[in-house]
């Protein structure tokens, strides 16, 4: 047999009539830790839970309040733990000490003309997931945690994102126990906007500061993708 | 997962992901000083390293991947483990395994080897426990 090409080694290892190994190992564990007492069904149930109710959907709150309310907005920079209590996000829940993996030291990076903030964590993953959910797979990479704190306008430019050279870029690394948000700018022709109408243009991305809030762009309706079906005309 | 027949075709898989810089790094009898530095670089500390550019690419959670970090949540909530253990830990799998698995694959095979490291379960618990699960799949129509 062939040592470098062989079709079946080649299959993913989760596919439709194969279990997977991994899933084996999570019922197993799971499993186990249970019978052994070491957490019991409810606790997994409640932070499953917990976790299934988290997402960008809290974060997109806290920036279209600061929009709209100038007082708020100096109190979400001043203490972002305490302040997401306001819009009802408490990040010692679920355990009432916080989850074990994203702790309760919540900052909010300010965007201005001068200052785009962007984050990452180099060491593994870490993110507010109270205020932004689980984390892109993306963010998890090798790749994105390589480069970003080395050449932050190269890869912002990847995602579409370039900046005049007198703005600062700020990469702004997760690796202890602070969690960060960026507050993207309110872009031009959302005058007069609701806070639901401002929340729904927030999308998880420009929280993450890879993307800048669009007018016309929501997390429930994105723009159409460069690539058509001829893969031609969006090529322009 | 692997059957007596297929264990020549695993040993040449298992062969194909030793170093390309093999020779030296193949239990050698000396190494400089900076080898040995470069061999101690924590495996998680990857920030500055150069790479290509590649597609940034979104994937749903699968309930398995979701599940496995509830049960990782749990153990830390509990007080068997705390996040700066699991992190270590997953440093601690080495290379092949820190980079080879898929994400939440890393941290099911920590939960597990820490329940075993910690006395927890013992490995003939574990082994009992994956062959019970498998079939139990197995048998599923």
């Amino acid at each position: 047999m062939s040592r470098t090409h062989d079709h079946d080694t080649h299959a993913p290892i989760r596919t439709s009539d194969e279990i997977s190994e991994f899933e084996v190992l999570e019922t197993a564990v799971r499993e186990l830790a249970i019978e052994k007492g070491l957490f019991s069904q409810e606790d997994h149930r409640r932070f499953a839970e917990w976790a299934e109710s988290v997402g960008p959907h809290g974060g997109s709150r806290l920036v279209a309040k600061a929009w709209t309310d100038p007082d708020f907005k100096a109190r979400l920079l001043a203490d972002g733990t305490e302040t997401c209590k306001e819009v009802g996000i408490d990040w010692h829940d679920p355990t009432g000490s916080g989850t074990p993996s994203d702790y309760t030291y919540f900052y909010v990076l300010e965007n201005t003309p001068q200052v785009h903030n962007v984050i990452v964590c180099t060491l593994c993953s870490c993110y507010p997931r109270p205020v932004l959910g689980m984390s892109p797979d993306w963010y998890r990479t090798p790749n994105y945690r390589r480069r970003l704190v080395r050449w932050p306008r190269e890869v912002l430019a990847e995602f579409g994102l370039h900046f005049p050279p007198d703005v600062e870029i700020r990469v702004h690394d997760s690796n202890q126990k602070s969690r960060f948000m960026v507050l993207p700018m309110r872009p031009e022709g959302t005058e007069g906007w609701t806070e639901e109408q401002l929340a729904a243009i927030v999308t998880r991305d420009t929280m993450i500061g890879v993307a800048l809030p669009q007018v016309d762009w929501t997390a429930q309706q994105p723009p159409n993708r460069v690539e058509t079906a001829t893969g031609q005309e969006g090529r322009r | 997962m692997s059957a007596p027949n297929r264990f020549d075709e695993l040993q040449h898989r298992v062969a194909d992901l030793a170093p390309v810089f093999r020779e030296p790094l193949d239990s050698p009898y000396e190494i400089s000083n900076e080898l040995f530095a470069a061999l101690r670089h924590v495996l998680h500390d990857v920030g500055g390293q150069p790479d290509i550019p590649v597609e940034y690419r979104e994937k749903e959670e699968e309930p398995w991947e979701m599940s496995t970090y509830v049960t990782c949540e749990c153990l830390g909530w509990r007080g068997v483990w705390n996040s700066e253990e699991r992190r270590r830990a997953e440093n601690d799998l080495g290379a092949t395994l820190y980079f080879g698995l898929p994400y939440y694959a890393r941290w099911a095979t920590v939960a597990a080897k820490t329940l075993v490291a910690k006395g927890l379960i013992t490995p003939d618990e574990l082994s009992a426990k994956l062959d019970e699960v498998r079939a139990r799949r197995e048998a599923r129509p």
